[in-house]
């Protein structure tokens, strides 16, 4: 990476670059979530996009999920592999003086930041009709893994906040001032 | 539910991804960023391992995939993706200046 002055970077959940990783039924868009990208921009922050876990764990026609069926064992450690290699770019952009920011998503049991979803009865014949899961206060389980291995490395955690477009009472106008007060 | 996706995706060299950000998502592409420059080999060797990992899965799943170079992680990344049988991307062609541009005002 450029020695060159302090520069403006954000971390950003996969799937706000890439929607064709959301589980099926889980795009709003056909490429990318132009909002965030587009505030990105305009505040002159480059863009690191972390890598989906639950892509490279679940595959493309993965079922939606909740934070109870992800939470084992096996997957933190999928997610902490995959944290070390964030962990490390953010490592370089530390010691250059950038400022970081992390942007995730709150309707995410992998990305989420500030919400997560819970649904403790989810489990067998993958028939529910009607998404019954409740937004619990919480990291997904990826974020909690990263935060851990910044952690471990002595790094502070990054200022961050979660896309919640997937939020019943989603306010656009809201999400862009929270963005707007993490990207200052 | 209404999915929208446009099943495309571009993996896009992180030195190209600002100035053609806006082509791509006009083209509805999503985006597989590659790594920057300056990681240590490690690093790199395994950013691009699960790069490839993530587009293996797209294609088994008949997504459109294409490459955006600079040459920077070329060979790497082919050599990650033939680990894992797939072939190396087609090269997307970056789109020339609309020659509307290039026409004087009369």
């Amino acid at each position: 990476m450029s020695e060159d002055a302090p520069k403006r970077v954000a971390f950003i959940a996969h799937c706000l670059l890439n929607q064709n990783s959301k589980v099926e039924g889980g795009a709003k868009r056909p490429g990318m979530w132009e909002p965030v990208i587009d505030l990105l921009r305009e505040r002159g922050y480059a863009i690191r996009q972390m890598p989906c876990p639950e892509l490279a764990f679940g595959g493309a026609r993965r079922f939606w999920g909740v934070r109870e069926q992800f939470d084992t064992p096996v997957y933190r450690q999928h997610c902490r592999k995959l944290a070390k290699l964030v962990a490390a770019v953010i490592a370089q952009h530390a010691a250059a003086g950038d400022d970081i920011v992390l942007i995730g998503v709150d309707s995410s049991p992998t990305m989420g930041i500030d919400f997560t979803p819970s649904a403790p009865h989810w489990s067998g014949k993958p028939d529910i009709v009607e998404d019954d899961s409740t937004l619990i206060r919480g990291d997904g389980i990826f974020v909690e893994e990263l935060k851990a291995e910044l952690a471990e490395r002595g790094l502070p955690e990054p200022r961050s906040t979660g896309i919640r477009h997937w939020f019943a009472d989603y306010d656009p106008d809201e999400e862009l001032q929270r963005l707007g007060a993490l990207l200052r | 539910m209404n999915d929208p996706r446009a099943r495309r995706i571009a993996v896009v060299a992180d030195s190209l991804l600002e100035p053609l950000l806006e082509e791509l998502g006009s083209a509805d592409f999503g985006i597989i960023q590659l790594p920057p420059a300056g990681l240590d080999a490690e690093t790199t060797a395994a950013w691009l391992e699960q790069t490839a990992e993530h587009v293996a899965e797209f294609r088994r799943n008949d997504y459109e995939i294409v490459l955006v170079d600079d040459g920077l992680h070329t060979v790497e990344l082919e050599q990650a993706l033939a680990r894992l049988g797939v072939p190396p991307l087609p090269q997307y062609a970056i789109q020339p200046p609309s020659t509307s541009r290039l026409t004087p005002e009369t």
